[in-house]
Formats: structure tokens, sequence, C-alpha cells
């Protein structure tokens, strides 16, 4: 009680009343919500300009809209040639399909270099964060011109096949770091009953991994549905166009945008990618600490 | 034990060798065989272009016409004669420094503070999630201008105290503070890491730590951060590469310019001006393998350093 | 060319399906050259790029698959493709690039179709040879424009300042501009924007003294002693208070958001006659526009009509006599052009111009009207800039002027830097 200053505060915590520490909650929530306004402001104001006469957009000074219009939600579905309903059907398979190559792919990776023993594993695992260091514009070309030799080019298989051959270091690296906070004692246990290291992958480490594998899949889909310089190279029909690339194609720097129909179908872009944050999240906090395994 | 010892001597040579191939099928295949997929990419998407875009380091290369070698020439001009090439390293620099320890710090605090068992916590984990969605829609350029413009809501906040602000993010003084701010408040990723290894942590190690009477700090400091130093190495590593690339925030922001006078000009920004802007795809080349041996020095250094402070099961 | 596209029938799920069955019974597949065409703009660009595209497939078979982008996502594409050895047929090219293109032939000279599939017997002359690089016709001009300034004719009146005509004068600016600030209206809005890094307007400015830009043989047309003077004038007007604060003008990245004359700050901004109909939809103010400033009253020659944008054939086309017969179609049929309008500048051909000039809303008409007469301001056509223009413009001109502004170098200083820094980057594009 006496010997930490930073002690001081949580031991004192502890010793409130349950009307003081009723308190400390309330204020708790207070803080939180204050700063979901701040998170939220941007979608309120995007909401606000799908709404508001187009002169309006950056000339009124107050978020709510002088008169309100779902004008720019048809005009925006319908204004590309292609409906965007084709652009969320292309993002969908996109992104899940990437969701499912990266997932599998590199959990695998993450398996050898987190749990196996091999030669050559610590050069291998620096060149797949060498991978992660080089700028992405310096590849770009080369690798255009690698995919139109395998006549990928104009179909999802450049943005696709990748994620299936676990192209992204950032997921790998990601697991690696969680399964080897695995308890050790799970596979030595394992291995002595006999175990393929395939089951103890399959079995032991990747159910204890919810939390780690809902993140990755998480990140892909939302990343794989806001990239936007990889469809913009490979894509060039419309119909095979992303959301994110109907987007940009809206404003034009040089002539008319439609900055309605814009900001209209970038609110409607968000509720696939918040849905799936909603839902797979739950995963989040399952794993070692709720199913109770003992270390 | 004896059995064996008795078959060596001089035939055992021959029978080695099967049991060579034996112990290497059994010691290294299983790795190779989870690795495959990965090697697979790795061999045949990604090291080509790599090696490729080494080789255009070392020629000029103007997109719509061969490439001509010319020696170390890009990376000489680039340490000798181009002062452009400094103004973006100490924009970068400035930037890594500042943003990566503050968004890491931020991302943790309010993961510790979500994973208290708050009532609520999906719907704000989900709101403060909801900035790194954006990610770089043009919504994120109007919305900070609105913020750190001269008649912005921080200005209008501080002449309350009767202080007359400057227009922040189109201050050369101040605007990469504002790109700052940008990458802390898109702070969404590293937090959901942080949560989910603070979720790996066993709940009942916290369980017997209390019944022994310790404090939460104590805890925190013998429990929580040992258990999470694999994700706070991971996030380290990983923003900091991220930032030292940082690219789109710049590039939205200051629409591609890097302007007022240069201050946000982000080394990958630059490099991808040099690159598709001015045709120099040799020289942009030469850039992306400094800024790749920069951060692979630093990422070495992070790995030798780690077996000291990060906790590891094994 | 049937695995491919199986593939994409695979890959691309159904709506794909539906769209690649819905193609194989248009009898258009089976006929003609089907090429590709790529251009930047928005929706409304698009909109009547593609009626012109279906008007000219129905009539002679073939197709033409449109891609177009906004102009910041269309070069890196466009230098992919073309170093990919991909590039599309038909490229939708600007005044820019077309030197570089030209240059490392990426795209074709369209000399041997001239007379033949390119028919430009109607064309006009100066937009013709804005198309040419090193004497050979590289791009075809699908309109003309020229630089004005436009107004907010509405803050005008609530100051109860006469409105700028075409002979406003560099003074104006000043003299003008305190009246304009002196009256104060909404919050602080001055008469114009600081314009000292805006390409366009110096050279509008050199072009009246009788100097260039840049020089037909790809040199800096002027010296340090103008570009001094440029910056000293500019000093002045920011000292007198009569333009944007530097922080201000700063804030305009580019898009038209992002501008002075959209965010309210300032009252006349240097722009481009094609551009209004933008601008305007974004303002509930009643815009309009005059010319450049003057250097003193009856001094004019500033202005030329430059072509908008370009088509060119790319050098690596299988089709280039097709591409060319689309493009005389393009620019020379009166009903295509009426579905064009002047939304890429005033068309070039004359039979086409009297065919859309009724058919123009009114802010077309301004634009239609201003470009049709320019009277004095008209000045010759410069030569095409060189390959470094662009990389002179964004990484010194236009940080150097803000350097200038936010007082860290003097005009002098700023002025011999810039022109030793330009020669360095000519030389070494050279």
């Amino acid at each position: 009680m006496t010997d930490a200053p930073n002690k001081l505060t949580v031991v004192g915590l502890r010793k409130l009343t349950p009307m003081q520490r009723r308190l400390v909650s309330v204020l708790i929530h207070v803080a939180l919500l204050g700063a979901s306004v701040l998170m939220l402001y941007p979608l309120l104001w995007m909401l606000a300009a799908s709404f508001r006469p187009e002169n309006e957009i950056f000339t009124s000074a107050s978020i709510i809209p002088s008169a309100w219009s779902l004008d720019a939600y048809f005009r925006g579905w319908n204004g590309l040639r292609t409906s965007f309903g084709t652009f969320f059907t292309n993002s969908f398979i996109i992104s899940i399909l990437s969701v499912c190559g990266n997932v599998m792919a590199c959990s695998m990776a993450a398996f050898a270099f987190a749990r196996l023993q091999f030669r050559g594993k610590n050069f291998w695992f620096a060149l797949m964060l060498m991978t992660l260091m080089l700028p992405y514009q310096v590849t770009l070309i080369p690798q255009y011109v690698l995919f139109r030799q395998l006549g990928w080019v104009n179909t999802f298989l450049p943005l696709v096949v990748p994620k299936f051959l676990a192209a992204d270091g950032f997921f790998i690296f990601l697991m690696v770091q969680f399964f080897r906070g695995l308890p050790k004692e799970l596979d030595e246990a394992a291995q002595m009953d006999g175990c393929s290291p395939w089951r103890i992958y399959w079995k032991i480490v990747l159910p204890l991994s919810m939390p780690v594998l809902a993140t990755a899949a998480i990140f892909t889909f939302i990343w794989t549905w806001d990239d936007f310089f990889g469809p913009l190279i490979y894509l060039s029909e419309m119909r095979t166009y992303t959301v994110m690339l109907g987007l940009r194609t809206f404003t034009d720097s040089t002539g008319m945008s439609d900055y309605g129909g814009l900001f209209a179908m970038s609110v409607l872009s968000l509720v696939p990618i918040f849905l799936f944050f909603l839902f797979f999240q739950r995963l989040l906090i399952e794993g070692i600490a709720t199913t109770g395994m003992k270390r | 034990m004896t059995a064996r010892s008795l078959e060596s001597g001089a035939p055992a040579r021959e029978r080695a060798a099967p049991s060579l191939w034996a112990r290497i099928w059994q010691n290294d295949a299983p790795g190779y065989l989870f690795l495959l997929p990965w090697l697979i990419g790795f061999l045949g998407l990604t090291v080509g272009p790599m090696v490729t875009s080494l080789y255009l380091s070392f020629t000029h290369f103007d997109l719509l016409t061969a490439p001509r070698w010319t020696g170390v020439d890009n990376y000489m001009r680039m340490f000798t004669n181009d002062p452009k090439f400094w103004a973006s390293m100490r924009v970068t620099m400035f930037f890594v420094i500042f943003s990566v320890p503050l968004k890491l710090a931020f991302a943790l605090g309010v993961a510790m503070l979500l994973n208290r068992g708050i009532r609520g916590l999906p719907l704000y984990r989900a709101l403060f999630y909801l900035p790194s969605l954006l990610g770089a829609s043009v919504a994120i350029a109007i919305l900070w201008r609105q913020i750190f413009a001269g008649d912005g809501l921080v200005n209008k906040f501080l002449s309350i105290f009767g202080i007359v602000g400057p227009s922040w993010i189109s201050n050369p003084n101040y605007s990469l503070w504002t790109l700052i701010v940008l990458s802390i408040w898109q702070f969404g990723s590293p937090m959901i890491i942080f949560l989910a290894g603070l979720r790996q942590i066993p709940q009942d190690m916290y369980e017997a730590a209390s019944l022994d009477g310790a404090s939460k700090w104590r805890q925190f400091v013998k429990i929580t951060l040992p258990l999470l130093t694999p994700v706070v190495f991971f996030n380290a590593i990983i923003q900091t590469i991220e930032a030292f690339k940082s690219f789109t925030p710049a590039f939205i922001i200051s629409g591609g310019t890097g302007n007022p006078i240069n201050s946000t000009l982000f080394y990958t920004l630059y490099l991808y001006q040099e690159a598709f802007g001015f045709f120099r795809m040799g020289y942009a080349s030469a850039l992306a393998w400094v800024l790749l041996a920069l951060v692979g020095l630093f990422t070495a250094f992070s790995f030798l350093t780690s077996k000291y402070w990060v906790h590891y099961d094994d | 060319m049937t695995i491919r596209i199986d593939r994409r029938q695979f890959l691309m799920g159904s709506s794909a399906l539906v769209a690649a069955g819905a193609a194989g019974v248009m009898p258009a597949w089976a006929q003609g050259a089907n090429m590709r065409l790529t251009f930047w703009g928005g929706q409304d660009r698009a909109d009547r790029t593609y009626g012109v595209t279906d008007l000219y497939t129905a009539a002679n078979g073939g197709s033409i698959e449109g891609e177009f982008l906004a102009w910041n996502d269309y070069w890196p594409k466009l230098a992919t493709q073309t170093a990919g050895g991909n590039a599309p047929d038909l490229i939708q090219m600007d005044y820019r690039y077309i030197v570089e293109y030209a240059q490392r032939n990426a795209i074709a000279s369209l000399d041997e179709f001239v007379g033949g599939a390119l028919k430009l017997d109607d064309f006009d002359a100066d937009q013709l040879e804005g198309g040419k690089v090193n004497g050979q016709l590289y791009g075809i001009s699908l309109g003309a424009n020229t630089v004005a300034t436009l107004i907010n004719t509405a803050a005008f009146e609530e100051a109860d300042i006469a409105v700028p005509t075409s002979d406003w004068t560099y003074d104006d600016i000043l003299a003008t501009g305190e009246a304009f600030a002196a009256a104060n209206v909404r919050n602080g809005m001055k008469m114009m924007t600081d314009s000292s890094g805006t390409e366009p307007m110096l050279d509008n400015w050199l072009r009246q003294k009788g100097l260039a830009l840049y020089t037909a043989e790809g040199e800096l047309g002027f010296g340090a002693d103008e570009m001094i003077e440029w910056f000293t004038m500019w000093n002045s007007f920011r000292d007198a208070g009569v333009i944007v604060s530097p922080e201000d003008q700063a804030l305009d990245t580019g898009p038209l958001e992002t501008t002075m004359l959209v965010s309210g700050k300032a009252a006349m901004m240097p722009s481009n006659s094609n551009q209004l109909v933008g601008y305007q939809a974004l303002l509930p103010d009643r815009l309009d526009m005059v010319g450049y400033p003057r250097l003193a009253p009856g001094v004019g020659g500033g202005h030329y009509r430059k072509p908008s944008m370009f088509f060119s054939v790319a050098g690596s086309s299988a089709n280039k006599e097709a591409a060319a017969e689309f493009l005389s179609f393009f620019i020379n049929d009166p009903d295509a052009g009426k579905i064009l309008g002047v939304e890429r500048g005033v068309p070039c051909a004359a039979a086409v111009r009297d065919a859309v000039a009724p058919t123009l809303d009114a802010q077309n008409q301004i634009a239609l009207h201003f470009v049709a007469n320019l009277g004095d301001l008209l000045g010759p056509l410069p030569p095409p800039p060189p390959a470094a223009a662009g990389e002179i413009d964004i990484s010194l001109l236009r940080t150097l002027s803000q350097e200038v502004a936010f007082g860290g170098r003097s005009a002098e200083d700023a002025g011999v830097y810039f022109v030793n820094e330009a020669a360095a980057i000519l030389d070494r594009a050279s």
C-alpha cells in the first residue's frame, strides 16, 4: 500500500465502494463514447454528404444537409455503365477467396516456421521478411510482365493466386508469433502419442489459435476489399472491376466528378467490411483464454 | 544398444546413406511440406520480380524502352547529387520515430482498456476500428482538412483560449505532424492484434496471481507484458516497416505532391514520383533497394536483440 | 483466346457470365477489329465517349472495349501496360506526356493514315500542329481549350465591386484586390488566388512579354531576371493582402474540391475554359470566366488555343488503321460531335462545331463563346514542351513558389535557383 506509488492507485481502486466503482465505470464509458465520436465523425460526414445536394458538399459548414435526397444512391449505383452490384460481386469473390487462401497457406507456413525444425529455416524466414520490405511500386512492372506471360491479366488470378501461395509475409509473421506462444508441452505430448505434424497442426495448433486466425481473416478481407492498386493494374474491363476501383472512377481532378455518387457508394462499400468485422470479431475472444487450457 | 553398436563398423558407411536420407525425410520433410505453398509462391511469383527490380536499379529504365545498363550511377546520384533523396529520407525518419511508438502505445492502451471485460466491448472494438476501415478514402483527406486547416476544428477549439493557430495541414512546419496524427488515429490493426494477444494469455494465471495478492500493476508487469512480448515484437517490427514504406496517407493528403515545400515528401512518395511521374524506374528501383537495406538492417538488429526481451514458450 | 474466355467465365462469377454470354450473341463480335480504348475522365466523359463507340461499332462492326480512370490512376496504369507490352490500341494523351510517349515510339505516327483512314480536311490547323512531335503527327486533338480565369460573380456582387472583364490587368489584382479585401465579404475572402506556382499563368505572363516558357529546342525560354520579377510581383500582392495566404493556398493540392474557388477563399482563380462546368457543379454561386490578366491595358497574345487532350494510337497496336478510322469518325462525325459536346473542349472540325453549338447549355455556351472570341488575347501556338516540363512544374516551380510564399527564400534567390535547377533537370532528361 505504501511502497510503490503506482500501486497506490490500483490498490486504491479495489477499496472503492460499489457506488464509486459504478462511477468509475460510467466515467470510462463516457471517455470511450467521446473517443467513439472522434472515430465516427468521418462516417457521419460521409453519410451527410451522400444525402445532400452536390453543390453543398464542400461549401456547407454544417454537417446537417439542407435537403435530404436518396438521389445520389440511385445515381451512383447505376452511374458507371456497369451496376455497382457487379463490383460488389467481384469484390466479394476476390475477398472471400483471399481469406481462404491466406488463412490456409499462411498458417501452414507459419506452423513450419514456428513449430517444426528443418534445415534452412532461418534463411527462408529472413527471405520471407525481406519480401515485406521492398516497396511494391518497383516490383509492379516485372510482376505485370510475369502475369501477362501467364495469361492472367484481366482475370482475378493475379489478385487471388498469390494469397493461396502465402505471398503476404505479414500474415505468416503474425501467425508465427502466436504459434510460438502456444505451450510447447502440447505438441510434445501429442508427439509422444504418435501424432503426425499434420495432426498437431490441424487438431491442436489451429483450434487454439482462433484469435489470430480470425485476425488474419478480418485483415485479409478488409485489406483485399480496400486494395486499389492491384485491381487498378490487373483489371481492365469494367465488368471485372472491384468496388474500390469503381469508387475511384467517380472523381477526376480534370473534369466533371460525381461526389454525391462517390460518397453514397463509399457508405455502401463500408457495409460488407463492417459486417464481416462484426461477425468475425466474435472469434477474436475465443482461444486459450476461454477454453481454459492449462499451461 | 549393443545390437546396434555391433552392426556399426566398416559396412556402416554403406548403410549410413539411406539412413541419412531417411533422417532428412524424417527431420526436414515435414517442415518443407508445410512450407511448400509459400515456397512455390516465393520462387514462382515473388523472387523473379524482386531480382528484376534489383537489376533495374543498375540501369536507366524509362518504362517505355528497354533498360540501359548504367552501373552504380543511380546509387551515386542518390548519395552525392540528390537533395530530394535526403529530404524524403529526413521526412520518413521523422515520421517513423514519432508515429510508430505513439501508435503502438495508443493501440496497447486501448486494447488493455477494452480487455477489462467492459460491457459493450464488441461495439467499442468495432467503433475504434472504423478509422482503419476507411483506409485511403477521399473522405479522410477532406476530413483532415476540416480538422487541421486554418479555420478547422482544432483552431476553433484553440480560439476559446484566445490562441490563433496556424493552418496545421498546409504549414510546412506542422504538416508532417498531421500525418503522424492520422497514422495514430488509424490504430485499429495493432489494437486488434494486441487484443488477440491479450486473449491468448491464460486467465488462470491472473487468478492465481490475484490469490497471491499481486496488484494489477504487478500482474501487468509480471504476466501481461512478458507473455505479450511476441506480439509487441511483431507489432513493432511490422509498424516500423510499414511506416518506412508509408505512402497512401501522404498521397491522399498532399495530392501526391509531398508539399507544402516537400514537408510530406515520404520516401516512397518520392520513389513513386520518380518511377511513374518522371519515367525513371531504374532510379526508383535503386531507391527501393536502399530502403530495403535500411529496413533490413533495422529488422536484423531487432531480431538479434529480441532474444533478450521477447518471451517465447520455447 | 477461347481458353482465356473460359477461364474468365470461370473466375468472374455469374454477372460476368451473363455479360460474356450477351457479348457472344452480338453480331459485332464476328467482324471488324476488336480494339481497346483508354482515357481519363469522369462519368460524364465516359457516357459521352461510350455513346460514340456504340454509334461507331453499330455501324461498322468490330468492338471497342473502353476503360476510363481518374487522372492520377491513369498514368501509372498506362505506363505499366505499355511496359508490359499490353497497351490499349487507342490512348487518350496529354500535352504533358505526348513527347515522352512519342519519342519512345510508345505511340505511333499517324502521318501515313492522313487523307486515307484519317480525314483532317476540315480540321483546325493550330490544333493539328499541337499534336505534332518532331514534325510528325502523334496525337489528334479532341478539342481546343484555353486558359481562363474563373470568377465567382456572387462574391463580387456582395462586395459591390464590378466583375472584371477580359481587359483586367495585373495592376488590377492590386487595386481591385484592395477594394475587395476592404469589403471583407465571406469571412475575409480574397479576390485572387496565390498563383505564383501556376505554370500556365507564368507561361501566359512570359508570352505577353514576347518570351516563352520553353524554346522550340526544348530549352528554358527566359532567364533569372524574369523569374525574379515574377516572384517579386507575387510578393507585392501577398504583402498587400490581396491574394490568399500561403497557408491557404497550400491547401490546394489539385483536386477540384481543394481549390480556393470551391473552398470560398478566393473569388478568382486561373483555370481552363473547359473546367467551368466541373466547378459550377460544386458551387451554388454563379461562375463566369475571363482571360488571364494582362501585363498592361492593350497587351495581349498570352493565350493560345491548346489541344485539351489527344487520342493517340499505341505503337504496339495491331489495328492501327482501324484505330485511325475510328479516330476520324470521332472527330468528324456530326452525330458523334453532338454526343461529345464540348466536354473535351471545343471541337476542332468546323462542321462539327456548327452542329454542336446550338445543342449546348448556358455554361457550355460561355466556354464555347470564350474560346471562339479571344480577340487580341490570342497569340501563336508555342512549340510542344520538352519531356522534362512536367518535372520542372511539379518538383521545382510549385515547391519553390511555396518556399518564397512562406518566406523561406527571397525572390532573387528563388529566381536564380529556378533557372539553374531547371537547366539541370532539362540536361538530365536529354
